[in-house]
């Protein structure tokens, strides 16, 4: 008995999944790329000429990231837009100081974030999330379904020097700052 | 140099991404206030329950899938003609809440009700929308208690189709079930079809049976029998969903037939004795956009019947010293017809405001009735017809409605916004007059939602009410107002997360003429007035990243006020307390494994009947699905009520002197591949 208990528990840790909504991924993976290049310092931010959007998430979302990122490069297969997109995807644990990203987007982590933010917003790397909770943990972006579709900036992690976006960005944004956590 | 061209080129490029930004999340949030996942902000208490999740649980049909409910429970009758009750209003009459399938409302006419939809099997059903209350909205066909949206595969939107399907079921009572549902489409045209097939031989331990109350005369008390009573299933139902532009079809014909349970004179029937209750509709629905209008013309046909053929009294009953040596038969068949039509304009041309405004049209009629017995003179077994000289039902019974609305939808703030306007309904009989709603929905910031809501509504009487006749149990009035609710609600939700919230509500229900008979009193009566309040919590949410977990706890209590005998007494034949939940463990995306948990409280009798109260239950159900990626099939077995619970639903005061039990524990294997 202790042996299948024991099993059962090794097969959990390496498959299991959450389960997202998704039609708030489709959202989010329709509209992030596309905040990306309203930055004006984008070209600051290419890799190989190229815009490096790196999903990062847990081993067992690995079905869950593919799927983003196919859907994503579907829609950019061929789009004229400036710059070709590039998908990366890589779990929570094997991200460092050498992942090549323009931007990030982030599925759910029961681990802490706190060194990716850090170094997202060194780097001027655009971050996006999931879960609109990991904006006070210093990501830029989230997108929520309420009333109407709503698309939060966390202004406090702006950092101006790197990132800079268009004005009217602004104007269709809503704000969540310090006060608002 | 490179910089200036890049800012240059951006200018210009900018203004054709926000623009399709824009364009997407308009889209995006299309879907999602179609599909109820904003649900969280709309103008209504809303619990929404996707199929897929309720397949997980090992759930059957659309009825387990209602016992998940915050404050639905179960209730039954002679028949079997199960319905659910909302916040513990009116368990006795069948039409508080209301069915619709695909936006086509299927509330029988005959009992207002709509048992034949509760066994929809689940694998058929891509979401349940359940609204508690009457809502706020002013839509021509507003719910009493509430409402509920069944909505099939046939709903897709682009980027979001559904997958064919083909599903087989087989469980305890012999239960089978085929069924599929497919999707053709070219550019312009959409056709689904969906279909299936379910039969069980089910029986329920019941009796001693309604004779032993002296139902028939208390010369008949020692024929009274206890025994299995007849609950077996047999339907199949045929969906077809067709589109074409601005153009919409939507059709069903569902033949439900089903054993004759304990009796509709309340003498256990036999094994083979059976009532049937089909139903048929055909909607066509024509939906424009012209610049700031929007119009929706809708028109309708709906066809249900109840027709029954049974043994209504065992062999030697005796009325007024004629024996019938061999028992009393009876065929009895009413036939109903609803034709409808609907003219909807919405108007969002005002800065901050939609305004909704429009009739409809509702003619229902009986169009068939037969009234056959066993010859009542002589106790002749053989059949006589009896439609003309002594017939169950008024087979002249009709009734015109008409409805007028009018809605503003205002939207102060990004925060803040506000629903208000009016149902006037006016009917061939007791009209419910001018029903004025308003609410607000008010979000302080992405984790806190308020919402408050006030709404009248009403429901009219149903045929069984107003036109049954020459039956002992039974005796229309046509003179019975409608029942009126005037519905106080306060909502508050917090977000915890994207996917996870908790839920609260108050309600305050002022139940004004409620419909009631018994077997002493069989005429129906605007008989109470009930007072009734309570809250109901609600949170889903997960335990980690694992998990599913959804849990729901209500409370209801309040006074009926009875107004022939100038007293009050508490809510009877009500669980004041349910709590219910599942758990899902996904093993990976192949494997889950699940438990639901129901509690209903127990529930105490109407004045004068002195038997113990209802006592409270619980059930404990458990689930494993397998889903083969690969070659896109599904595996589920399930057990339900693994603990052997006794679960019962109260009988009436003076019908069967035990309560109705229902199933034991069962189990379920489903089988189930998409295309």
């Amino acid at each position: 008995m202790k042996k299948i208990a024991l099993l059962f528990f090794i097969l959990v840790s390496y498959v299991y999944g959450y389960t997202y909504n998704k039609l708030l991924l489709k959202a989010q993976a329709s509209i992030f790329p596309k905040i990306i290049m309203l930055d004006k310092k984008l070209y600051e931010k290419l890799v190989d000429g190229k815009i490096v959007y790196t999903i990062v998430y847990e081993k067992n979302d690995y079905y869950t990231a593919s799927e983003i990122g196919r859907f994503i490069e579907a829609n950019y297969k061929n789009a004229s837009t400036k710059y070709a997109y590039k998908i990366n995807l890589v779990e929570f644990s094997e991200f460092s100081s050498e992942t090549e990203a323009t931007a990030i987007y982030v599925l759910n982590s029961n681990n802490q974030v706190q060194e990716l933010v850090d170094y997202a917003k060194k780097k001027g790397i655009i971050t996006f999330a999931y879960d609109i909770n990991y904006l006070k943990s210093g990501f830029l972006f989230s997108l929520m379904l309420e009333k109407s579709a709503v698309i939060y900036l966390n202004k406090d992690n702006l950092n101006s020097n790197k990132i800079d976006f268009v004005d009217s960005l602004y104007q269709i944004v809503n704000f969540l700052d310090k006060s608002s956590g | 140099m490179l910089l200036m061209l890049y800012l240059t080129s951006l200018g210009a490029q900018s203004n054709d991404l926000l623009e399709s930004i824009s364009s997407e999340m308009k889209q995006f949030n299309e879907v999602a206030t179609t599909t109820k996942q904003n649900e969280n902000y709309q103008p209504y208490i809303i619990s929404v329950f996707q199929g897929e999740e309720l397949e997980k649980l090992g759930v059957l049909n659309l009825k387990e899938a209602l016992l998940l409910v915050p404050g639905i429970d179960m209730t039954t009758d002679n028949f079997n003609n199960q319905t659910p009750i909302f916040r513990g209003s009116n368990s006795l009459s069948y039409g508080q809440s209301k069915l619709f399938i695909d936006g086509v409302s299927v509330n029988n006419l005959f009992f207002d009700a709509y048992s034949e939809y509760l066994s929809f099997p689940i694998e058929m059903i891509k979401r349940i929308e359940v609204v508690r209350g009457p809502g706020s909205k002013t839509n021509g066909i507003n719910a009493y208690a509430g409402s509920i949206n069944v909505i099939t595969y046939a709903e897709d939107f682009k980027g979001f189709e559904s997958s064919d399907k083909l599903v087989f079921k087989y469980g305890s009572s012999d239960y089978k079930m085929g069924g599929f549902f497919k999707t053709l489409k070219t550019d312009e045209l959409k056709l689904f079809i969906d279909f299936f097939y379910q039969e069980d031989d089910k029986k329920l331990p019941s009796g001693p049976d309604g004779l032993s109350r002296g139902v028939l005369g208390a010369s008949n008390i020692p024929l009274s029998r206890s025994g299995d009573a007849p609950v077996w299933l047999k339907d199949y139902s045929l969906g077809l969903s067709l589109e074409y532009k601005d153009f919409s079809i939507k059709a069903r014909m569902l033949e439900h037939e089903k054993g004759s349970a304990y009796g509709i004179n309340l003498a256990l029937p036999q094994d083979s004795d059976r009532v049937k209750l089909p139903s048929y509709y055909l909607d066509l629905d024509y939906d424009k956009k012209i610049g700031d209008f929007e119009l929706n013309i809708d028109a309708g046909i709906k066809y249900d019947a109840f027709d029954s053929y049974s043994k209504l009294a065992p062999d030697d009953l005796n009325l007024s010293n004629i024996i019938f040596y061999d028992g009393i038969y009876g065929e009895h068949f009413a036939a109903q017809r609803t034709l409808y039509h609907s003219f909807y304009i919405k108007y969002d041309g005002f800065d901050k405001h939609t305004i909704t405004t429009g009739y409809r049209l509702i003619r229902e009629e009986t169009i068939d009735m037969i009234s056959k017995l066993s010859n009542r003179a002589t106790g002749d077994v053989e059949l006589v017809d009896y439609s003309d000289t002594l017939p169950f039902f008024d087979k002249n019974a009709k009734r015109n409605i008409f409805i007028f609305s009018l809605q503003d939808e205002f939207w102060l703030n990004n925060n803040l916004s506000f629903i208000y306007g009016f149902n006037y309904e006016e009917t061939s009989y007791k009209d419910a007059g001018v029903e004025p709603r308003v609410s607000m929905v008010y979000q302080l910031d992405a984790e806190n939602i308020f919402k408050a809501i006030y709404s009248r509504s009403h429901r009219n009487t149903s045929w069984q009410e107003m036109f049954t006749m020459n039956n002992l149990a039974r005796v229309g009035n046509t003179d019975l107002q409608p029942e009126i609710v005037d519905a106080f609600e306060a909502a508050y939700i917090k977000k915890i997360s994207n996917d996870s919230h908790v839920k609260t509500n108050l309600f305050y229900l002022l139940n004004k003429d409620q419909i009631y008979n018994s077997s002493t009193s069989p005429e129906y009566k605007n008989a109470m007035d009930s007072d009734i309040y309570g809250f109901e919590i609600e949170y889903k949410g997960n335990i980690s990243n694992l998990d599913q977990l959804y849990l729901n706890y209500s409370y209801v209590t309040g006074e009926s006020y009875i107004k022939d005998e100038y007293r009050s007494e508490s809510l009877s034949n009500v669980a004041h307390h349910l709590a219910k939940g599942y758990y899902i463990y996904n093993i990976g995306r192949k494997l889950s494994l699940s438990t639901t948990v129901k509690y209903v409280g127990s529930k105490s009798r109407v004045s004068g009947d002195t038997r113990e109260k209802v006592k409270a239950y619980s059930t404990f159900d458990t689930a494993m699905r397998y889903k083969n990626i690969k070659h896109n099939f599904s595996l589920t077995f399930s057990i339900k009520n693994i603990f052997n619970s006794t679960v019962k639903f109260p009988s009436a005061i003076n019908t069967y002197l035990q309560d109705y039990e229902q199933e034991r524990r069962t189990f379920l294997v489903t089988l189930k591949k998409e295309f």
